[in-house]
Protein backbone atom coordinates (compact mmCIF):
# COMPACT_ATOMS: atom_id res chain seq x y z
CA UNK A 1 0.00 0.00 0.00
CA UNK A 2 2.96 2.54 1.26
CA UNK A 3 4.24 1.51 -2.32
CA UNK A 4 1.45 2.13 -4.18
CA UNK A 5 0.45 5.93 -2.63
CA UNK A 6 4.94 6.70 -3.38
CA UNK A 7 4.42 5.30 -6.95
CA UNK A 8 1.05 7.60 -7.32
CA UNK A 9 2.39 10.53 -5.81
CA UNK A 10 5.71 10.09 -8.12
CA UNK A 11 3.35 9.82 -10.86
CA UNK A 12 1.39 12.97 -10.17
CA UNK A 13 4.32 15.18 -9.56
CA UNK A 14 4.48 17.05 -12.68
CA UNK A 15 8.21 16.26 -14.38
CA UNK A 16 9.90 19.11 -17.03
CA UNK A 17 13.35 18.43 -17.11
CA UNK A 18 13.50 21.19 -19.50
CA UNK A 19 11.52 24.11 -20.33
CA UNK A 20 10.16 25.12 -23.37
CA UNK A 21 11.08 28.73 -23.62
CA UNK A 22 14.64 27.27 -22.28
CA UNK A 23 14.20 25.12 -25.53
CA UNK A 24 13.25 28.14 -28.14
CA UNK A 25 15.59 30.16 -26.58
CA UNK A 26 18.21 27.32 -27.58
CA UNK A 27 16.91 26.81 -31.17
CA UNK A 28 17.12 31.17 -31.30
CA UNK A 29 20.67 31.49 -30.45
CA UNK A 30 21.36 28.16 -32.36
CA UNK A 31 19.35 29.88 -35.92
CA UNK A 32 21.52 33.48 -34.84
CA UNK A 33 24.40 32.01 -34.75
CA UNK A 34 24.02 30.73 -38.28
CA UNK A 35 22.66 33.77 -39.28
CA UNK A 36 25.89 35.42 -38.42
CA UNK A 37 28.07 33.07 -39.85
CA UNK A 38 25.86 33.71 -43.36
CA UNK A 39 26.14 36.92 -42.70
CA UNK A 40 29.79 37.14 -42.48
CA UNK A 41 30.50 35.55 -45.62
CA UNK A 42 28.29 38.07 -47.50
CA UNK A 43 30.02 40.72 -45.53
CA UNK A 44 33.30 39.36 -46.17
CA UNK A 45 32.90 40.75 -49.93
CA UNK A 46 32.94 44.65 -49.32
CA UNK A 47 35.81 43.92 -46.57
CA UNK A 48 37.64 42.69 -49.09
CA UNK A 49 37.07 45.05 -51.64
CA UNK A 50 38.08 47.85 -49.43
CA UNK A 51 41.09 46.37 -48.22
CA UNK A 52 42.11 45.82 -51.62
CA UNK A 53 41.73 49.82 -52.34
CA UNK A 54 43.13 50.22 -49.34
CA UNK A 55 46.32 48.63 -50.05
CA UNK A 56 45.98 50.39 -53.65
CA UNK A 57 45.93 53.41 -52.12
CA UNK A 58 48.89 52.44 -49.98
CA UNK A 59 51.25 51.36 -52.98
CA UNK A 60 49.47 53.25 -55.85
CA UNK A 61 51.27 57.33 -55.51
CA UNK A 62 48.90 60.23 -55.37
CA UNK A 63 45.79 58.39 -54.55
CA UNK A 64 43.71 57.79 -50.73
CA UNK A 65 41.38 55.37 -50.40
CA UNK A 66 38.29 57.72 -50.54
CA UNK A 67 39.38 58.47 -54.27
CA UNK A 68 39.89 54.69 -55.00
CA UNK A 69 36.38 54.08 -53.25
CA UNK A 70 34.67 56.65 -55.41
CA UNK A 71 36.32 55.68 -58.80
CA UNK A 72 34.88 52.15 -57.31
CA UNK A 73 31.31 52.98 -57.23
CA UNK A 74 31.26 54.72 -60.35
CA UNK A 75 32.94 52.38 -62.26
CA UNK A 76 30.77 49.43 -60.64
CA UNK A 77 27.17 51.14 -61.04
CA UNK A 78 25.25 48.50 -59.67
CA UNK A 79 27.39 45.53 -58.19
CA UNK A 80 28.63 48.44 -55.42
CA UNK A 81 25.04 49.38 -54.38
CA UNK A 82 23.87 45.67 -53.81
CA UNK A 83 27.63 44.86 -52.27
CA UNK A 84 27.83 48.00 -49.57
CA UNK A 85 23.79 49.00 -49.75
CA UNK A 86 21.86 46.29 -49.94
CA UNK A 87 23.59 43.19 -48.62
CA UNK A 88 24.45 45.49 -45.27
CA UNK A 89 20.68 46.62 -44.81
CA UNK A 90 19.64 43.13 -45.16
CA UNK A 91 22.28 41.86 -42.54
CA UNK A 92 21.16 44.67 -40.27
CA UNK A 93 17.31 43.50 -40.46
CA UNK A 94 17.70 39.38 -39.73
CA UNK A 95 20.11 40.22 -37.32
CA UNK A 96 18.31 42.60 -35.13
CA UNK A 97 15.19 40.41 -35.64
CA UNK A 98 17.50 37.80 -34.08
CA UNK A 99 18.62 39.84 -31.64
CA UNK A 100 15.24 40.57 -30.81
CA UNK A 101 14.41 37.70 -30.59
CA UNK A 102 16.23 36.30 -28.15
CA UNK A 103 15.90 39.40 -26.07
CA UNK A 104 12.12 38.20 -26.02
CA UNK A 105 13.00 34.38 -25.00
CA UNK A 106 15.88 35.23 -22.60
CA UNK A 107 13.17 37.28 -20.10
CA UNK A 108 14.51 40.93 -21.20
CA UNK A 109 17.75 40.76 -19.88
CA UNK A 110 20.17 43.76 -19.20
CA UNK A 111 22.79 44.90 -22.05
CA UNK A 112 25.50 43.36 -20.99
CA UNK A 113 23.75 40.03 -20.85
CA UNK A 114 22.34 40.52 -24.07
CA UNK A 115 25.71 40.74 -25.64
CA UNK A 116 27.25 37.94 -24.12
CA UNK A 117 24.38 35.85 -25.67
CA UNK A 118 24.16 37.34 -29.07
CA UNK A 119 27.41 38.77 -29.51
CA UNK A 120 28.36 37.68 -32.93
CA UNK A 121 24.34 39.64 -33.98
CA UNK A 122 25.87 42.98 -32.77
CA UNK A 123 29.36 42.35 -34.02
CA UNK A 124 27.47 41.42 -37.79
CA UNK A 125 25.79 45.14 -37.23
CA UNK A 126 28.36 46.98 -36.31
CA UNK A 127 30.25 45.87 -39.04
CA UNK A 128 27.37 46.31 -41.71
CA UNK A 129 26.61 50.20 -40.26
CA UNK A 130 30.57 50.73 -40.91
CA UNK A 131 30.23 49.67 -44.50
CA UNK A 132 27.12 51.49 -45.05
CA UNK A 133 29.06 54.35 -43.63
CA UNK A 134 31.49 53.95 -46.11
CA UNK A 135 29.78 53.87 -49.02
CA UNK A 136 27.79 57.26 -48.17
CA UNK A 137 30.79 59.04 -46.57
CA UNK B 1 9.99 20.48 -45.72
CA UNK B 2 12.49 20.39 -43.16
CA UNK B 3 16.00 19.66 -44.75
CA UNK B 4 19.36 18.15 -43.20
CA UNK B 5 21.95 18.54 -45.98
CA UNK B 6 24.36 20.72 -43.60
CA UNK B 7 25.24 21.48 -40.44
CA UNK B 8 26.62 24.78 -39.04
CA UNK B 9 30.64 24.07 -37.38
CA UNK B 10 31.57 27.87 -36.85
CA UNK B 11 31.18 29.68 -39.77
CA UNK B 12 31.33 26.80 -41.79
CA UNK B 13 28.66 24.30 -43.49
CA UNK B 14 29.33 20.82 -42.91
CA UNK B 15 27.97 18.87 -45.71
CA UNK B 16 25.46 15.89 -43.93
CA UNK B 17 24.23 14.07 -46.85
CA UNK B 18 25.09 13.40 -50.34
CA UNK B 19 23.11 16.38 -51.82
CA UNK B 20 25.13 18.84 -49.58
CA UNK B 21 28.18 16.63 -50.85
CA UNK B 22 27.13 17.54 -54.16
CA UNK B 23 26.79 21.08 -53.82
CA UNK B 24 30.32 21.42 -52.12
CA UNK B 25 32.25 19.51 -54.79
CA UNK B 26 30.33 21.87 -57.41
CA UNK B 27 31.43 25.01 -55.14
CA UNK B 28 35.23 23.18 -55.37
CA UNK B 29 35.13 22.59 -59.18
CA UNK B 30 33.86 26.62 -59.90
CA UNK B 31 37.06 27.26 -57.40
CA UNK B 32 39.26 25.22 -59.50
CA UNK B 33 37.91 26.71 -63.05
CA UNK B 34 37.73 30.70 -61.25
CA UNK B 35 41.50 29.71 -60.60
CA UNK B 36 42.95 28.73 -63.59
CA UNK B 37 40.64 31.78 -65.29
CA UNK B 38 42.25 34.30 -62.94
CA UNK B 39 45.52 33.17 -63.92
CA UNK B 40 45.38 32.64 -67.56
CA UNK B 41 44.24 36.60 -67.76
CA UNK B 42 46.69 38.09 -65.20
CA UNK B 43 50.09 39.27 -65.49
CA UNK B 44 51.41 38.43 -61.35
CA UNK B 45 51.00 36.12 -58.76
CA UNK B 46 49.52 38.98 -57.31
CA UNK B 47 47.14 39.74 -59.92
CA UNK B 48 45.97 36.53 -59.29
CA UNK B 49 45.25 35.81 -56.04
CA UNK B 50 43.53 39.04 -55.85
CA UNK B 51 41.31 38.13 -58.52
CA UNK B 52 40.86 34.50 -57.00
CA UNK B 53 39.90 35.79 -53.66
CA UNK B 54 37.06 37.87 -55.06
CA UNK B 55 35.38 34.83 -56.41
CA UNK B 56 36.12 32.29 -54.00
CA UNK B 57 34.53 35.20 -51.31
CA UNK B 58 31.60 35.15 -54.16
CA UNK B 59 31.38 31.27 -53.71
CA UNK B 60 31.74 30.49 -50.05
CA UNK B 61 28.80 33.19 -49.75
CA UNK B 62 26.29 31.47 -52.58
CA UNK B 63 27.89 28.53 -51.53
CA UNK B 64 26.68 29.77 -47.08
CA UNK B 65 23.60 30.92 -48.93
CA UNK B 66 22.55 27.70 -50.06
CA UNK B 67 23.81 25.58 -46.97
CA UNK B 68 21.59 28.13 -44.68
CA UNK B 69 18.46 27.24 -46.39
CA UNK B 70 18.49 24.06 -46.73
CA UNK B 71 19.03 22.60 -43.45
CA UNK B 72 22.29 24.83 -41.82
CA UNK B 73 19.72 27.69 -39.65
CA UNK B 74 18.93 24.40 -37.12
CA UNK B 75 15.60 24.66 -38.37
CA UNK B 76 13.57 21.64 -37.44
CA UNK B 77 16.03 20.16 -35.36
CA UNK B 78 14.29 19.40 -32.11
CA UNK B 79 11.49 17.46 -34.65
CA UNK B 80 13.92 15.18 -35.80
CA UNK B 81 16.39 14.72 -32.44
CA UNK B 82 12.81 13.41 -31.29
CA UNK B 83 12.37 16.04 -28.13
Amino acid sequence: MTAFEETLARMTTPEVPQLKHQALLADAISRGKSKSALSFWWMSIPLYVIAMLFMKSAYVRDSTLRSNLHEFFTRERYVAPLLFVVAPVILILINAASIRRIHFLSGSPGPATLLRIAWSNVAVIIVSATILIIYFL
Amino acid sequence: MNLRWFRRSGIVFVPTSIPGWLILAAGVAFCIYAFIDADSRSHSVSDTLMNFVFELLIAGAAYSLVAYLTGGSGRGRRETDGR
